[in-house]
């Protein structure tokens, strides 16, 4: 957005403290401005690249275990000549591509916002994601393909033995791997201090709420310093949350950006990843069940086509969900945690408000929203009051930041 | 430019450019009946709506003066598709009225759906149609003769087709869903499912490129060529239904094309995946063909050449749907006219700052955008500026603008 601006007018009134918004409400920033803008800002964006290296990280450890392991199966297959260790190999292979287009797209998410590019790249991640679930799914397909040509074809015996040994070693990587990418438990310490500031809060129900609250006051703690000086009446509640926070904003801030990750969902590229393996291990155990049988009655061998049937089509259920959510994105759809009826309902409530209209809420990525609408006001209301209300209201009870409102009069 | 321009005024088909009101959503179903996406929250709003459309209506088409604006020329790069079809754009109202949910329906809710389909679909979606149709039953006749025969060969191709086969019933399921009128949750509509599954069939089609280098390559490493000679009957029929699916979309077969809707896409997808599959099936043939000459490496050669081609078509596609899903700002608007209207706004003597205008495809053809203005203080009726902005950027060919007044 900066370059945008600079390039096109060579002229800029540069506002950069809001010393003279005095009832702006709600730390003084209603219009994004380019510093302070839930997109693009110093605080938050610093926050999102902890948070970001963090998963950037697993997704390294991930990597590099899976090509050691990959190459470990390569030798030993090549010294034991058989084909089932070199294709388990090669879904391995496959496991690394889908790692690196995660860690792509998530290195790729943190680039700045360019003029073709005005919303970031954070949509990346959602795109990277389906691919690699549309890799899964090709996997999928492909084993079965092979499943039903090792039938056909009558490829001579299948060595229960072998199938069993490989599938469990390949189980106990992706075991391994699992635990790297999954969700992790470590910061349960954070839960009590942070406790203790929900009941100054605004009653909002999950504590997702109330930590981007937090992340917020930590943006805006330069301004909450001014601001709190400057707030006369009506936001009293919020005057005792902005003295409370800002004196504990020192004391917390390490505490509450742990919260801060652990209270957020996984970034979709870790989820994403993490799904991958789990539909490995699924398939693991599926071929161990069918190896173990076959080592034990080798006469029943097209147990092996009915175990990877049966077991791609739970791989598969697991990828339903994901993908529901990254079409729900892609389709621009108003997202699953906010309700549109409460949040116009609760607009209309307001005595100056005679109409909402054109309402969209959209999300960039899962957890960035964004909403555009317009109000219609009565003749005679204060429109700047009217827009600082609205904003305040749409930030507080269902914490989109990025808000565009249109205030037409009737 | 001249002609298309002048076809664009007298064509029926583009009903949207010719009325400039601020909602652009409403022009396509001409019924009274006006929740189209206007969130209604009390039964006596719609009137309200309407009524209060109507003045802006009025009050915008003073403010531009000139209705009949056509839209922003595209780049000059590109083809214009033909604008020869007349019933592509009717507005059937296939699922217009259907309320439930499209999650998980059965297979007679299918059948249901198919016939509707050919009863009541317009050109394409029955072409489709019968190309899926067509397709489904020469993979099933193929499964069961490799079946039967024991040929490996046969039901890998047979399962290779069924891939496409279902990929080209989601672009069907797309163009079906996608007239639905926009609802609570997807305030947008529908119609970005068309990008969508332009998207998923271009990822299949570069998968297809990818595994058909790798088959290359392999064929190259293992230097076995005997498999494909039995391969030519079936390929020669995949090739010669490819071909009719090509008929159909004959206007589509081009590499780069000019949008202007959000089904161009998807039939161009379609076309492609249908262009991809035929030269696959005509590099077998000619592979086993130069195999039967002699020629060393046949193989290798025309697998890669099939591959390198492949990509190459779908490679625009592929760019333009996924610059539309990451949000990208519209092509179809240099960034030259976006300043240029900036500064037209800044200008203006009560405005003191433009910031923040994003502007995003929703589909070709459909640009959003959000604004922020900066109005000196002591304006009070902030009309004109928002007339004045909103047919500004109407011009540009933005049909839907939020433009956010703050008073400095």
């Amino acid at each position: 957005m900066e370059p945008q601006n600079s390039k096109d007018h060579g002229h800029r009134i540069e506002v950069s403290a809001d010393m003279p918004a005095v009832e702006k409400g709600y730390g003084g920033n209603r219009v994004c401005r380019e510093v302070t803008c839930g997109f693009s800002d110093a605080k938050a964006s610093s926050q999102e690249a902890k948070e970001r290296s963090a998963s950037m990280r697993k997704l390294w450890i991930a990597v590099v275990m899976c090509i050691i392991f990959m190459s470990v199966e390569v030798a030993g297959g090549i010294k034991a000549n058989s084909l089932a260790i070199l294709t388990d190999a090669a879904h391995l292979l496959s496991d690394v591509a889908a790692f690196a287009i995660s860690l792509f797209s998530l290195w790729a998410s943190g680039w700045e916002a360019t003029p073709r590019q005005s919303y970031g790249f954070f949509r990346i991640e959602i795109l990277g994601t389906l691919v690699s679930i549309q890799i899964i799914w090709l996997l999928t397909g492909i084993l079965v393909y092979e499943a039903i040509a090792r039938l056909i074809g009558g490829t001579g015996e299948v060595q229960g033995r072998l199938m069993f040994i490989v599938s469990a070693f390949g189980l106990v990587v992706n075991v391994i791997m699992a635990c790297v990418l999954g969700p992790d438990h470590s910061h349960g310490h954070g839960h009590g201090h942070d406790h203790g500031h929900s009941g100054h809060d605004h009653g909002k129900g999950a504590h997702h709420d109330h930590d981007h609250e937090e992340t917020d006051h930590n943006i805006h703690s330069q301004t909450v310093n001014i601001d709190i000086h400057h707030h006369d009446e009506g936001h009293s509640k919020q005057h005792m949350e902005h003295h409370h926070i800002h004196r504990e904003a020192d004391l917390s801030q390490p505490l509450i950006d742990s919260c801060a990750r652990e209270k957020k969902e996984r970034n979709i590229n870790v989820q994403g990843a993490y799904l991958h393996v789990l539909g490995d291990s699924i398939q693991s155990v599926g071929v161990m069940i069918g190896g173990a049988i076959i080592w034990m009655k080798p006469q029943w061998k097209c147990i092996d086509l009915i175990c990877t049937l049966i077991f791609s089509v739970i791989v598969l259920y697991t990828t339903i969900r994901m993908l529901r959510n990254i079409l729900e994105v892609l389709m621009e759809s108003t997202p699953r945690e906010i309700d549109a009826r409460q949040l116009e309902k609760g607009l209309c409530e307001m005595e100056e408000v005679v109409a909402i209209h054109e309402l969209h809420i959209w999300a960039i990525t899962v957890g960035k929203v964004l909403l555009a609408c317009h109000v219609k006001i009565k003749l005679d209301a204060d429109a700047d009051m009217v827009l600082d209300k609205v904003i305040d209201y749409i930030r507080r009870e269902y914490n989109i930041s990025h808000v565009t409102i249109q205030i037409e009069r009737e | 430019m001249e002609n298309s321009k002048a076809s664009d005024q007298k064509d029926s088909r583009f009903p949207y450019r010719k009325a400039t009101p601020f909602h652009y959503h409403k022009l396509d179903a001409e019924s009274p009946r006006s929740s189209n996406n206007e969130i209604g929250f009390s039964p006596g709003s719609d009137r309200r709506f309407a009524f209060s459309r109507q003045t802006l209506f009025h009050q915008s088409s003073v403010a531009s003066g000139d209705s009949v604006t056509p839209m922003l020329s595209r780049t000059s790069s590109s083809i214009d598709i033909p604008l020869n079809k007349r019933g592509w754009s009717e507005e059937t109202f296939l699922w217009g009225e259907e309320e439930g949910s499209d999650e998980k329906p059965s297979i007679f809710t299918h059948l249901l759906s198919g016939f509707r389909i050919l009863r009541s679909g317009n050109r394409p979606m029955r072409r489709l149609l019968l190309l899926i149709f067509l397709n489904v039953a020469y993979s099933t006749v193929e499964l069961c003769l490799g079946l039967l025969l024991g040929r490996v060969g046969l039901v890998s191709d047979a399962i290779n087709l069924t891939f496409g086969c279902g990929l080209l019933t989601f672009s069907l399921f797309a163009m079906a869903a996608s007239r639905k009128k926009p609802d609570r949750i997807y305030t947008y509509g529908y119609k970005r499912l068309e990008v969508l599954s332009a998207f998923t069939n271009a990822l299949f089609l570069l998968f297809m490129s990818f595994s058909l280098a790798v088959e290359a390559l392999h064929a190259f490493i293992q230097d076995e060529s005997e498999h494909k000679h039995y391969l030519i009957v079936s390929a020669v029929t995949n090739l010669l239904v490819n071909l009719i699916g090509v008929w159909f979309f004959r206007n589509y077969a081009r590499i780069n094309l000019v949008y202007r809707k959000a089904e161009d896409m998807n039939y161009h997808s379609v076309c492609l995946h249908v262009l991809a599959d035929s030269i696959r099936s005509a590099g077998l043939i000619l592979a086993s063909w130069l195999l039967s000459l002699g020629v060393k490496n046949a193989e290798v050669l025309c697998l890669g050449l099939v591959s390198v081609t492949v990509y190459i078509l779908v490679m625009p596609l592929f760019r333009t749907t996924g610059g539309i899903l990451l949000q990208m700002s519209p092509p179809s608007i240099p960034s030259s006219a976006l300043s240029k209207s900036m500064r037209q706004v800044m200008s203006r003597e009560d405005v003191s700052e433009v910031s923040q205008a994003r502007l995003w495809e929703l589909v070709p053809g459909h640009v959003i955008g959000s604004l922020s203005l900066q109005v000196k203080k002591g304006i009070d009726d902030d009309r004109p500026v928002l007339q004045y902005v909103h047919g500004l950027y109407h011009d540009l060919g933005v049909q839907d603008l939020t433009v956010q007044t703050d008073y400095a």
